[in-house]
């Protein structure tokens, strides 16, 4: 165990996050100089470089901080709820029930404005925890029958997803950086949109890890301490749902950070969901403005989903964690 | 704090385990429930603890229906230890016993003094202080048990259910189990265990309630209880009692039966 304070977990990880904005600032298909993001960022004396600092890089990062946090929340809530380290939103095939009501509002409507999206992913996210909360009743299922269903429901979904987006005439390069998860050309349009249901999402997320606490001590022990165990059960799922559903609006498809992030919490800070929460966010959000500066360096000046640099890091990981925990 | 059934009946898997029980538990008594396999007593307690909702009659704690009372309230005023829990092995002693304040703490859980005296007072009285930072998965079972017991103790019941406190513990353990709650009585709580060992019945409880077949059979001291007859009516085999040597409290044992039994010296 690495166990340090609260406080300085917080101040470590808004260090790291601090210096991935500046280098997510400077850093891109073309390169400004940390003196150029500050004029940029400060004045108007350097219109090339005010635009791309508040224009693109700026609003970009603050997407990737919200899916990060997003994902990372939803992956702890799901982990405490599930009581199952294997628990992630791309796994249990969150993610791709989302997905897949983004996909069939866009071959619908390809005009579709980005609420609309934002709303189906959200109505997509619900009912993929819905299933979850059948699958899962009651919290008694095994963490490998737990994560093969989920396999088997995310297959089904991103088949579906595959299937209605090559179908349509849209089928293009914005189809694959949805489907692989990333952030190339995200603006404020897409954080506005998911923005009234995360909010009160994150709140619920930050009220609900006292709550998780005494359902880790077993259903009849939660119940005797006053939480009501179902109605609790299916509030944190239908939180992760939301959360998971805002990050896929905004960046799509991305896997693995629900998975990682909290492990990295619990790691840190320890067993207390009311601290492996906030950290879970805060590393999710290091993660993925790390892996969008890593997708966007990498064959530069072109750029690579980001959700290929999570993957990298998450599958090895989540190997790990089958082989050291079954 | 009192606590009283009229005609209670609980179902267990759609079929009806406890059918019409009524007993009144007066504020410090100290009772054992017990019975044989599947007479329904786990599901008693948990009937007894709203954790199960009862398909007819009432449960009342002091003088209210805990069906009238929202489960913090009534997780504020009586605990509920079901049998041998076995989650939260990564916490620490404290860390679980920290948990039995969810009941009292307030949506943001912000602790404060009244919860820290709550968690040193119920990591003292279940004499688990030494072993407080140590984790749940690294205690001896008689340890984590007594971990457990400061879960409940923390949330400062004046009610106390426990369901087969004693079982896969060795003697000492058991022993060290019983004092704990005979201590606690002592200082005014009321207990109810579901024992299945019976001479721990006999020698700790004030009074035994005997449940066959959904209904209770038999209720009052043991040393009126266990009765050779109304043992063998309820769990269905002869029994004998021997009286304690130093308390002359009953031993209730099952009558040997000369063909089955060990060779005795000198047969």
């Amino acid at each position: 165990m690495l166990r340090a304070g609260p406080l300085a977990v917080l101040a470590a990880g808004l260090g790291a996050l601090a210096l991935l904005g500046l280098l997510n600032m400077m850093l891109g298909s073309i390169t400004l100089s940390p003196a150029e993001v500050w004029s940029g960022l400060t004045s108007q004396s350097d219109p090339f470089a005010r635009s791309v600092v508040w224009q693109i890089r700026w609003p970009r990062f603050v997407d990737g901080i919200l899916v990060g946090a997003s994902l990372a929340t939803a992956g702890a809530l799901l982990q405490g709820v599930t009581r199952n380290p294997l628990a992630d939103p791309a796994i249990l095939g969150i993610t791709a029930a989302a997905g897949l009501a983004s996909s069939i509002a866009i071959v619908v409507d390809p005009q579709v404005p980005q609420w609309g999206v934002a709303l189906s992913c959200a109505a997509g996210g619900l009912a993929g925890a819905g299933v979850l909360f059948f699958v899962a009743w009651r919290g008694q299922v095994s963490p490998v029958r737990l994560a093969l269903a989920g396999v088997a429901l995310s297959a089904f979904f991103g088949a579906a997803i595959v299937g209605l987006l090559s179908s349509s005439r849209t089928f293009l390069q914005t189809s694959l950086g949805f489907l692989a998860g990333g952030l190339y050309g995200s603006e404020w349009r897409e954080l506005r949109a998911a923005l009234p249901y995360l909010v009160p999402a994150f709140l619920g997320a930050t009220l609900l890890g006292g709550r998780l606490n005494v359902l880790a001590l077993g259903e009849d022990v939660a119940a005797g301490l006053g939480v009501l165990t179902d109605r609790t059960r299916l509030l944190v799922l239908a939180v992760a749902g939301l959360l998971t559903a805002g990050a896929v609006s905004i960046a799509g498809l991305v896997g693995f950070v629900g998975l990682v992030c909290p492990h990295l919490a619990r790691f840190t800070v320890g067993t207390d969901n009311r601290l492996v929460i906030p950290a879970a966010a805060l590393y999710g959000a290091i993660l993925v403005t790390g892996a969008d500066l890593a997708a966007r360096l990498v064959i530069r000046p072109s750029e690579i989903p980001m959700g290929i640099i999570t993957a990298g890091i998450g599958a090895p990981f989540l190997l790990y964690l089958v082989k050291s925990r079954g | 704090m009192k606590l009283t059934t009229h005609d209670l009946a609980l179902a267990y898997d759609g079929r009806l385990v406890i059918d019409g029980v009524s007993f009144e538990i007066d504020a410090g008594e100290m009772v054992a429930i017990v019975g044989p396999n599947g007479s329904g007593k786990s599901t008693l307690l948990r009937g007894l603890s709203r954790l199960q909702k009862p398909v007819r009659g009432r449960v009342l704690l002091g003088e209210t229906d805990i069906r009238h009372m929202s489960t913090r309230e009534v997780a504020r005023t009586l605990a509920i230890l079901p049998q041998s829990p076995d989650a939260g092995n990564d916490l620490t002693v404290r860390e679980l016993a920290w948990r039995g304040r969810y009941p009292h703490q307030g949506l943001l859980q912000r602790p404060g003094r009244a919860d820290y005296e709550a968690v040193e007072w119920a990591l003292a009285a279940a004499d688990v202080e030494t072993l407080a930072e140590r984790t749940l998965g690294s205690l001896s079972g008689g340890e984590r048990q007594r971990a457990w017991i400061a879960l409940a103790l923390a949330q400062q019941p004046k009610v106390l259910l426990l369901d087969e406190p004693t079982s896969f513990l060795d003697i000492q353990h058991q022993v060290e189990v019983m004092h704990l709650l005979r201590r606690l009585n002592h200082e005014g709580m009321t207990v109810v265990a579901v024992l299945h060992d019976l001479p721990l019945a006999g020698r700790f409880a004030d009074r035994a309630i005997a449940i066959n077949r959904g209904k209770v059979e038999m209720d009052g001291p043991p040393a009126r209880v266990f009765e050779p007859g109304a043992l063998e009516r309820v769990f269905n085999v002869p029994m004998i009692v021997l009286a304690d040597p130093v308390t002359g409290l009953p031993i209730p044992l099952p009558a040997p039966d000369p063909h089955l039994c060990a060779m005795a010296p000198g047969r």
